[in-house]
């Protein structure tokens, strides 16, 4: 699954995970240090789930750890109280560069597992644009630090801010960043 | 995405503004498109006026309209995909004039430039630069 992707940013892996998962590889595969070993899924495995039966509940209740789907719950659950709004400003910590992304939440795709955010700065006079994807084992957490005014938005994409920095600096400066 | 006339706004200290692109060195036919990291041919179309005093000196770095020279793609207005899953986008798209010898012209990057130019190993570029993302 991983196997060329995961060459490339291995300088961006922090080294405590490096150590644990060069300890786990040698331990299951003894034969080679480099070798890719997945973790081993939760759940159990039936001879009905072996066959197929049953095999979209098992993952969609396996797939993602309890952490993460808890975390989702309640960030794009249309009823969660702390579900994440757009025109707020949030901070993003993340295991890769940037580590700590800040910016105006623009846009919100909702998609179960594969639901993401985008998130728009003004940085050294350019705008950036990150799109952020909470279900990934590198993003840890997702801060709002400032509500949208008046308790929302009245659109749901604020793609209107890339062509206005004025309304930009005004949803950003109306209060302290 | 940088093709064929496609404009990249020069954020070092070589004297060139503006530069268009020419071809894209890492494919072998003409039409193909260029992202954070690769290497490029370019044309000055805007440039600093170049002093006297620069004129008279040899070892300044004398960048003028019209001149062909090499460059290095660090930011696009086009989402480039991290290894994580998420995306980065710029609101412009910009450059790094560089020699034949995949060295810079220029001595100072007077902007940021996309964090994927470590993978893509210019190095150089990334630790000259006020701030990468």
């Amino acid at each position: 699954m991983f196997s060329s992707a995961c060459r490339a940013p291995a300088r961006f892996v922090s080294t405590n995970a490096q150590s644990s998962a060069a300890k786990a590889s040698s331990a299951l595969y003894p034969f080679s240090k480099t070798a890719l070993i997945p973790p081993p899924m939760p759940g159990t495995l039936t001879p009905a789930l072996q066959k197929g039966k049953g095999l979209m509940q098992h993952l969609h209740q396996n797939l993602f750890t309890a952490e993460k789907q808890a975390m989702m719950k309640q960030l794009f659950s249309r009823k969660s109280p702390t579900q994440l709004r757009v025109g707020s400003i949030v901070s993003v910590i993340s295991d890769q560069a940037p580590t700590v992304f800040n910016g105006v939440l623009i846009a919100i795709r909702r998609r179960g597992p594969d639901s993401s955010i985008r998130v728009r700065n003004i940085l050294n006079r350019t705008g950036i644009e990150m799109q952020l994807f909470p279900n990934s084992p590198h993003l840890k957490e997702i801060k709002v630090v400032r509500p949208p005014p008046k308790g929302g938005m009245k659109r749901a994409k604020l793609f209107y801010l890339r062509d206005s920095p004025e309304k930009m600096s005004m949803l950003a400066g109306g209060g302290k960043k | 995405m940088i093709g064929l006339k496609g404009t990249l706004n020069c954020i070092d200290n070589s004297g060139a503004l503006l530069v268009e692109c020419v071809n894209v060195l890492k494919n072998k036919v003409n039409n193909g498109w260029g992202s954070v990291g690769d290497e490029i041919v370019v044309v000055v179309q805007k440039a600093r006026p170049v002093s006297a005093a620069a004129q008279a000196s040899v070892s300044a770095v004398k960048v003028r309209r019209g001149d062909v020279r090499r460059a290095v793609i660090v930011r696009t207005r086009k989402p480039v995909r991290r290894a994580d899953g998420s995306y980065i986008r710029f609101d412009d798209n910009a450059a790094v004039l560089l020699n034949n010898k995949k060295e810079m012209l220029g001595t100072r990057i007077g902007g940021m430039v996309s964090a994927d130019l470590r993978l893509k190993g210019w190095g150089k570029i990334v630790s000259l630069a006020p701030r990468t993302v």
